[in-house]
Order: C-alpha cells, then sequence, then structure tokens
C-alpha cells in the first residue's frame, strides 16, 4: 500500500495543476449534490415533523356560520365518519382581504384567531416563533416578516372597504395555514383586537373544522367529500373554503421542487464533465507516462498495482474534495433556506445530515472508481519491453489535416486547425463540456424570458388562468350585472370562469372549473392535447389523471355532483397543478347538467390604466347585496410571484456563475496538458520564429472549432428539448407538456458570450508559452 | 577581398543561476562571424558550445554583451523582437531534429516557410526545389516524421532551416544522433549549401564534421582558446585534416 501511495502522490505532485482541476469539479459536483439530497431528503421532511409536532390536520374547513346548524351539522357528521382520527371545532372569523406585501398586494382568505385559541388547539395549533411584549395586535405567520413586516410595525389589511390597521406583536408557524399558498392564511389577533373586529362585524363569524384522518393518503378525496356534504347540507359552497394535506405540502414546497431538481441536473452535468475530464487525463497519463509505466513493470510492479495506485490517487482527490463540498453545502445551506423558506414559511433548523453526506460521497467514489477502472484498464495492455523501447505514438497519423500546401487558410489558424483535428481526446471533452453548457444556457434563457423579465408564461403553466381581477356574484344576479358592465367601456374582457367541486364516478373528486367560451379565456396552453370542451356533453380532464386512470381523448366518463350524474365524452387534457392534477374543464351547459348555480365567478381584463382596485371597490359599492368577493389577480399575483422571481434569478446567476467555472477549469486542464505534450513542439516552433502571440491565437484557435461547434450544437439541441425536459421536471406536479417561449436573440448572444469567454480563457490560460524558450532545446552538451 | 562580417560579438557573458549558485558559461567572448564561413565551434562537453549557438542565433539572450547582426543589435530585443530575428534570418538544424510529429514532413518545412512568405505557390515551389536537393522524394513529404530514417528526418530538417533563405544556417551538432553513413549524407548537403554561399555556423565535438568547416573555433570553460583557418574544404585533402587535429592538439582537445 505505501508503494502505491509513493507512486499516487508522485503523480499528484508532478500534475499539481491538473489535481487540483478535478478537485475543484468533484468539489462542485459535491456541493451540488449534498445541497439537492439535503434538499430532497430533509426539507419537506421537515414540513411532516413540524405536521407531527403540532398535531396539524389533514384536512382544514372553514364554514361561514351563516346558518346556526353549521357547528352542529360538522360536529355530528364527522363524529360518525369512520374514517376520521380526530377533529376539532373552533370558533374563528373568516373573511378575504388584501395586505401590502412583497410590493403588490397579497390577496387571501384569512381565518382570524384569538391568540389563546390558535395557540393552545389540540389539532392544528400554531407555534408562536416570535413573541414580543406588546399586548395588543396581530401575529403574522412567519413567511410574511420580513423588511416590511417585523415586530412594532403596522399592517393595514383590506376587509372590502374597510381598512383595519395592527401593531405586529410577533410571528408564528401554522402548518396547513401558513401562508398565502395553503388556500387559507391564519392570522392570531390578541384578544382585544380579537374582539374589536368581531364587534366591527367587517368578516364573518365561522367555524373552523381541523379534521385528522386515520388514513392521511385520503385526505385530497376526503376534502371534497366532506364539503360535497356541506354543501348538500346547507347549499353555500361560496361561503366555505378549505384545504388539504396533499394541497398544502405541494403549494408550498414547489419552489423546493424547483430548486431542488435544478441542484440535481447542476450536479449530474458537473459530475458528467467531470467524469469526462478525469477520462482524458487518465488517457493521457498512460500516453505522456508510458515509459514510466514500463520501468514500473519492468521492476515487478503489476497492472493491478498501478490501476491501484491511479485509483488510490483519484479517490483521495475525490475524497478531499467530497468533504470540502459537504462542508462548503453546510456553509451555503443557510443562503438556500433563507430562499425557500420565503415560499415555504416553515422554519428549518439546519443539523448535519449523515445520510446526503453518504449518499453524495458514494455516488462520486463510485463513479469516480468505475471511471478510473474502465480507462486504467490499458495499462493492462503495456508490455514493459516494447514501453521501455518505443514509448506508445501518443497520435496516430493517419491522415495530414488541414495540408498547408494546400489550405488557403491563414498560417496560423491553419496551424490551429491541424491541431484540433489531431486531438480527438481534447475534442470529445470540450464537446460534451459545452453541450451540457450550452444546455444550462438554454435553460437560464428560457428562465430569463419566462419567468424573471415577464413571468406570465411561468404562471400560466403553474397556476392555469390569470386575469387582471375576479368577481364572485350571487348566481340570481348574474344577468343584470352582465348587463350593468355591457357597454363599460374600461373593461377589455369579461367571462366566466368559476370552479366548484364534482365527482368521477369510480374515480376521484375533481375541482371543475367552467365556462361560456373557452376561447375568451387568457392562458390558451391549458389544453395540451386535445381541444377545450365546446359542447354541454363534453369534458376536458388532467393529463395526469387520465394517465392514472387509462383514460383517452373520446372515453367517455360519468361525473355526479348534487347527486345527479352525467356522462361526458373527453375532448382535451389539461395541465393545471392548482389541484395536484385533479381538475377538468366544463361548459357552463355543461355544468348545469349536474345542477344549479349558486353562485359564479366572473375573470375580466381592464383597458390600460384602468385602476383595478377602484374597479373592485366600484363594483362591490355598486352592487354591494350580490357580490361575494372581488379579487385584484394582478396584485396578488405579483405579491406572490416575487419569491419565484426572486429565486429563479439567484438560480440562473449561480448556474451561470458554476458554468463559467466549469469552463474555466476544464480548457485551464485541457490546456495545460497540451502544453506539456507540446512543450517541445512549442520551443521548436519558437526556434523557428514564431511568436508568443502566434503561438498562444494558435493554441486557443485549436479548441475553437470544438467549442464552436458543440455550442451551436448544443444551443440547438438545447432549444428542442428544454421544454420537454422542464415538463419532466415538473411532472410531479401535473405539467405535461411544457410550451416557454425559447428567446432565440438571448440565447445567439449568450452562445456568443460562451465562445468569446472559451476563447479568451484559453488565451490566458495559454499564457503559459511565454515562458516556454527554445534554448530548451538545448540538450546536455 | 574584404569579407562582410555578419555578426559581430562583443564581451558576450552567458551565466546561469540556479540551487542558489551561478554558472559563468560564457566569459566575456569577442568574435566575428563572417559571410559565407562555414564556421565550426568545438570544444570538450561542458565548454559551453550550444550556449554559444544559441547567443549568437537570437534563441537565448545573453547575460551581459552585444550581438549585432549586421547593423542591428539584437542581444537586446525582446523575445517576440528575437523571434521576426530569427525566422528572418536564421536557420536551424538541431542534433535532436526536432520536427513536429503532427505535421506532415512537407507541413513542417511550410510552416517555417509561409511565416515569412505569404505567396503560398511560390514557398512551395521553393520546398520542392530543396526537397530535390538533399534527395526527399515526394512520397516522404507526404510522410510524418516517425514514418521517415534519421537521416531522411535530418535532412528534412535542413530544408525547414534553409526555406527562408537564411543569411546564417545554425547547426546544432547535426549528426550527433545519425549513423554514420546518414551523418556523412548530412554533411555533404551542409557542404554543399555552403559552397553555394550559404554561411553556417556549427557546433560539433565530431572531427569528421568539424573537418568540413573553413573556420575552427575552440572554446574551453566559456572562453574562446583559439581559432584555425582550414580554407575551403576539398575532399581527400588529408593536408588540412593534419592541420586541424594539430590545432585541436594544441587546444588539448
Amino acid at each position: 500500500m505505501s508503494k502505491l501511495f509513493l507512486i499516487a502522490r508522485s503523480n499528484m505532485r508532478k500534475a499539481k495543476g491538473q489535481s487540483v482541476a478535478i478537485v475543484v469539479l468533484i468539489f462542485l459536483a459535491s456541493l451540488m449534490l449534498n445541497l439537492w439530497l439535503m434538499l430532497s431528503m430533509d426539507y419537506k421532511a421537515n414540513f411532516v415533523r413540524y405536521h407531527d409536532a403540532l398535531n396539524a390536520e389533514h384536512v382544514t374547513l372553514a364554514v361561514d356560520n351563516y346558518d346556526a346548524g353549521v357547528s352542529e351539522y360538522l360536529s355530528d357528521t364527522l363524529a360518525r365518519d369512520k374514517r376520521v382520527d380526530q377533529f376539532r371545532l373552533d370558533s374563528c372569523m373568516h373573511t378575504v382581504g388584501t395586505f401590502p406585501y412583497n410590493g403588490g398586494m397579497m390577496n387571501g382568505e384569512f381565518i382570524f384567531m384569538d391568540k389563546p385559541t390558535a395557540i393552545s388547539r389540540s389539532i392544528g395549533r400554531s407555534e408562536i416563533v416570535e413573541e414580543s411584549d406588546l399586548s395588543s395586535g396581530i401575529y403574522l405567520p412567519m413567511l410574511y416578516k420580513s423588511d416590511e413586516y417585523s415586530v412594532g410595525k403596522t399592517i393595514e389589511i383590506s376587509i372590502g372597504n374597510n381598512v383595519v390597521s395592527y401593531t405586529v406583536c410577533g410571528f408564528f408557524n401554522n402548518v396547513m395555514m401558513g401562508s398565502h399558498n395553503c388556500a387559507l392564511t391564519q392570522i392570531i389577533l390578541t384578544q382585544d383586537k380579537y374582539a374589536e373586529l368581531k364587534t366591527l362585524g367587517f368578516a364573518s363569524e365561522a367555524t373552523l373544522c381541523s379534521i385528522r384522518l386515520i388514513d392521511m393518503s385520503d385526505n385530497l378525496n376526503y376534502e371534497a367529500a366532506i364539503k360535497a356534504l356541506v354543501t348538500e347540507r346547507f347549499h353555500n359552497a361560496a361561503r366555505m373554503r378549505s384545504n388539504c394535506y396533499d394541497i398544502v405540502t405541494q403549494s408550498r414546497y414547489i419552489s423546493q421542487m424547483i430548486c431542488s431538481g435544478v441542484m440535481s441536473a447542476m450536479a449530474f452535468f458537473v459530475l458528467c464533465i467531470a467524469i469526462v475530464v478525469i477520462v482524458s487525463n487518465i488517457v493521457n497519463y498512460i500516453q505522456t507516462n508510458i515509459k514510466n509505466l514500463g520501468v514500473l513493470k519492468s521492476v515487478g510492479y503489476t497492472s493491478r498495482q498501478l490501476i491501484g495506485s491511479l485509483l488510490l490517487q483519484l479517490l483521495s482527490l475525490t475524497l478531499l474534495a467530497s468533504l470540502s463540498g459537504t462542508g462548503v453545502s453546510y456553509c451555503l445551506f443557510p443562503a438556500v433556506n433563507a430562499m425557500m423558506i420565503s415560499q415555504t414559511g416553515i422554519p428549518y433548523a439546519m443539523r448535519f445530515l449523515p445520510l446526503p453526506f453518504i449518499i453524495s460521497l458514494l455516488i462520486l467514489c463510485f463513479t469516480i472508481a468505475l471511471t478510473v477502472w474502465l480507462c486504467a484498464r490499458k495499462i493492462k495492455k503495456i508490455e514493459p519491453i516494447t514501453a521501455l523501447r518505443s514509448g506508445v505514438q501518443t497520435h496516430s497519423f493517419k491522415r495530414n489535416y488541414v495540408p498547408l500546401d494546400k489550405t488557403k487558410a491563414p498560417l496560423n489558424l491553419a496551424l490551429a486547425l491541424k491541431s484540433a483535428l489531431s486531438g480527438i481526446k481534447h475534442n470529445i471533452t470540450v464537446c460534451i463540456t459545452m453541450l451540457v453548457l450550452s444546455l444550462i444556457v438554454v435553460f437560464s434563457g428560457l428562465m430569463t424570458e419566462n419567468v424573471i423579465a415577464d413571468m406570465t408564461p411561468f404562471l400560466d403553466l403553474i397556476v392555469g388562468e390569470t386575469a387582471d381581477g375576479a368577481v364572485n356574484i350571487n348566481a340570481d344576479f348574474e344577468d343584470d350585472f352582465l348587463a350593468s358592465l355591457d357597454n363599460d367601456s374600461r373593461i377589455d374582457k369579461i367571462y366566466l370562469y368559476s370552479s366548484s367541486n364534482i365527482s368521477h364516478v369510480g374515480g376521484a373528486e375533481l375541482m371543475a372549473t367552467f365556462c361560456d367560451d373557452f376561447s375568451k379565456v387568457n392562458n390558451q396552453g391549458v389544453i395540451f392535447q386535445g381541444r377545450f370542451p365546446k359542447y354541454f356533453n363534453e369534458i376536458a380532464i388532467a393529463g395526469k389523471y387520465a394517465k392514472e386512470r387509462g383514460l383517452s381523448i373520446g372515453s367517455e366518463i360519468e361525473i355526479t355532483c348534487n347527486g345527479k350524474s352525467e356522462k361526458y365524452l373527453i375532448s382535451g387534457f389539461t395541465q393545471i397543478t392548482n389541484n395536484l392534477g385533479r381538475d377538468c374543464l366544463l361548459t357552463r351547459q355543461g355544468y348545469e347538467r349536474l345542477g344549479e348555480l349558486d353562485n359564479v365567478t366572473y375573470y375580466f381584463n381592464l383597458s390600460d390604466g384602468v385602476d383595478i382596485d377602484a374597479f373592485n371597490a366600484e363594483i362591490k359599492d355598486r352592487f354591494s347585496g350580490s357580490v361575494n368577493v372581488t379579487i385584484n389577480i394582478d396584485e396578488t399575483v405579483e405579491a406572490a410571484s416575487g419569491v419565484y422571481v426572486r429565486l429563479m434569478t439567484i438560480i440562473v446567476v449561480a448556474i451561470l456563475a458554476l458554468s463559467a467555472l466549469i469552463i474555466l477549469f476544464v480548457l485551464y486542464l485541457l490546456v495545460r496538458t497540451m502544453l506539456n505534450n507540446k512543450m517541445r513542439d512549442y520551443g521548436v516552433l519558437k526556434s523557428l520564429g514564431f511568436t508568443t502571440g502566434q503561438l498562444i491565437l494558435q493554441t486557443a484557435l485549436s479548441f475553437m472549432p470544438a467549442i464552436v461547434i458543440s455550442t451551436v450544437v448544443g444551443l440547438i439541441i438545447g432549444s428542442f428539448i428544454i421544454n420537454p425536459l422542464i415538463g419532466l421536471l415538473l411532472s410531479g406536479i401535473g405539467i405535461i407538456k411544457c410550451s416557454f417561449t425559447v428567446p432565440v436573440a438571448f440565447i445567439t448572444i449568450a452562445g456568443l458570450v460562451l465562445i468569446i469567454l472559451s476563447f479568451c480563457i484559453a488565451c490566458l490560460l495559454s499564457l503559459k508559452i511565454k515562458r516556454i524558450a527554445p534554448r530548451n532545446l538545448l540538450v546536455a552538451e | 577581398m574584404q569579407r562582410q562580417i555578419i555578426l559581430d560579438v562583443h564581451s558576450l557573458s552567458k551565466t546561469f543561476s540556479g540551487g542558489g549558485r551561478q554558472q559563468h558559461v560564457l566569459k566575456n567572448i569577442d568574435l566575428q562571424l563572417y559571410q559565407g564561413d562555414f564556421t565550426v565551434i568545438m570544444g570538450a562537453s561542458g565548454a559551453g558550445k550550444s550556449t554559444l549557438l544559441y547567443a549568437l542565433s537570437g534563441m537565448d539572450t545573453p547575460s551581459l554583451g552585444t550581438i549585432t547582426f549586421k547593423d542591428k543589435v539584437i542581444s537586446n530585443l525582446s523575445q517576440d523582437g528575437l523571434a521576426v530575428f530569427r525566422r528572418e534570418h536564421c536557420g536551424f538544424v538541431f542534433q535532436q531534429i526536432y520536427l513536429i510529429e503532427g505535421m506532415s514532413v512537407m507541413d513542417n518545412v511550410l510552416s517555417a516557410g509561409l511565416l515569412v512568405n505569404k505567396d503560398r505557390r511560390a514557398i512551395v515551389a521553393k520546398a520542392k526545389g530543396l526537397f530535390d536537393a538533399v534527395g526527399i522524394s515526394d512520397e516522404v513529404q507526404k510522410k510524418f516524421p516517425s514514418q521517415i530514417s534519421g537521416g531522411e528526418a535530418q535532412r528534412v530538417g535542413i530544408v525547414r532551416a534553409l526555406i527562408n533563405s537564411p543569411e546564417i544556417l545554425f547547426a546544432d551538432e547535426p549528426t550527433g544522433a545519425l549513423n554514420s553513413k546518414t551523418g556523412l549524407d548530412v554533411l555533404d548537403t551542409l557542404t554543399k549549401f555552403n559552397e553555394q554561399g550559404q554561411s553556417i555556423v556549427m557546433v560539433t565535438h565530431d572531427l569528421r564534421s568539424a573537418r568540413r568547416g573553413n573556420r575552427i573555433l575552440y572554446l574551453k570553460d566559456g572562453v574562446i582558446m583559439g581559432e584555425c583557418d582550414l580554407g575551403k574544404y576539398l575532399h581527400g585533402d588529408t593536408a588540412r585534416h593534419e592541420r586541424l587535429n594539430s590545432f585541436l592538439k594544441e587546444m588539448g582537445w
């Protein structure tokens, strides 16, 4: 072993630069792997831990107390239901409200509770994470803790046309209602403020029902079932809001999923590049050290020992790089956590996670060991005598590429091309690296165009339909409402876009969205296959759900609601992610086959310059008795999307920086190897009169054919495969087909930057040629 | 007739540093090299022959002293300036030949030729002419250095050195890596070009090679100990051989 260690140490000493570059690449791969594994293995598990610790519910239901019997009915129904393990009913106040957040207005379904009740509930307890001496005011979910809201600051909440102001006393964590992403957002008031709000009468008194199920996995169906029961009994679905475990975990962890997906892809890419570089290095090592290997074999070393020394060398580097990468991943994790927490809103206490560390170490060690073993097997074929006598030809000159007597290219370019065409191994390494980096560039461009610059395409994919605003009205007022807005020049477009729960007979509960005319909706990309429903007997269902159930376009399914059942033909597949892919679209006539509508929601787009809030306020004033809710979707989206924009900006900047770093190290390795291998040639060329500048130019240019071709090919292929790739990444939340705009200009410019950057790096790294003096050719006198 | 000085060397010294000590390889050398001469630098191993050759040719810079090529001082040129000087005025033949493995024989020559002359057709024609002169066939011209013999390779090296019609051809032990027969061929080739007016400066410790020169310099411990004028080379001129032998004997060879 000590002998092998000596050889490994000698190899590392001889190629310090190469060793450092390999360490850096493995370090980056380890960093990414560890971050990805930490995010995917523990970050979401943190939610489960808090869910258990706070004995949180699996289904939450808030029903306005419009009927004295609501509470009693719920209590009786839940007590009888064998699927229910535990439940708890508490008084609360429920309203739709808004408050400024993140540069926009946060619109949400607020559940106000008094502090003693909220923190002492046996199910769905809230945990105060920041307390103060202030005795009168508000506690906000910790998600909203920011420069905007901190202890002592004031928050103004708009409820309809009224505004209430509270001093922030602290922050709390609630698993199922701690974020606007949860459908229900809990707000805790001190007892005096709660009583005051109750007196003001701005919010409806309601019953908050927290249900823990025996079989947690049934939460999505149970939510729909209990809502259906309440609706059937009290006929007023508009005054009931709910959420469930699956929906909340998904919606609170979208950024975690995106980030973890990007990390895993980057880890894979960096590892792939590290492998290519190691392969190239080992092949080059064997070629340049063929005589040394021959000597070692002639003095009795076996092939196994020589391969073992290479394994020892590279595994030592891997171990060093992995440990450093893991260490740095722990240093970076607080920053990643800070980024994530603004979306998850769940506190995360970082601790050492042995499993991600062990897994990432094993992945790296196994991959590197396998790579080394596969490449170093060539050593077995080395015959000591052959190696000592003649070495092995480092080049196989079967063809004279770019013959100087025939080419019309300038001399430096011709020599660079000659070098490029005869260095196939270098070219493969460069090509794989640049193909990967081109894909990263395409991804960055796509995210910049579709998330950072204009979030609409991303929202269309994730949220489904967006408009400037929405208004929910009683169904009996619909005709008057539309007639009164008929000639309103402020409105560009208004269309029915209302949702309600229905059941697929023999299947699951589905969220049905119905519309008069789907050609009016803003997001025509919701249907990824087939078409929107046009006739009363047509339905479009979520692609993910259809795949699970083996349904195809043209299949007939039976839907039931309000005790009535009807059959529908599937006209198309949707990819709305809001309801874990359990969605469907119906025409209005199609939905009305199942029963009457109590209330309807209209989405609208306003003309440029029309104030949405003012419009909403006016609508509420004009039709006060019949308008249930108005929403400024624009502002809500702006407030909620800020976190995604920030997250994506950080991801794009990080991966572009990482790409630059990768180019730097890969080119460093290749240029260094080339300089070492061609040291003598450079000396000869200098003695012939080539200047350092000419040789640097030739060296840098020799990498350019592979760089340019692979970058262009990578960008073109990347542009075609990036949407399917992102679709694959987001398939977990029901996205089947992604149709982001591919920003050709951005990608072209980024590709040019990539090529120019590579050229500049190659030139800089080739500066070492300056140190090669022709007198180095001088042999011993 | 007044002979034209092509290289004028004054007080040339070269010192190498390393391992905390200095080694004075060349010591205060004054020397003039003349147009058309076949100058041979002899000396024992470690005398500084190759160091002197590399300093004279602008491959290396002196530690002290000046070297003037015609009217131009080259000892204070930058590395790039020296590169331009070498390509325009010098040719090199190395003991280890140093053809570039990745280039064909023809390309090895053209890579040097096209550096100075952009007229590709002219330089290809000139290369072919030189190849003919040294007996390198068209077939060999297409081969790679690893596919040809040592003698062929050195003759290619000579063609490469002569492709830009250098004022001086420097040769560092050109027959050192060759067998007796091929070494003789190379010497004949050099002699032939010298007879056509080519100035040559050659380092050797091989007596048979040294006989080809008309001027012999003997270097010892970095100092030119003496020189001997042998006159024009004539095949079978035994008196000349004896003159050289007695000079070398005098020098302590």
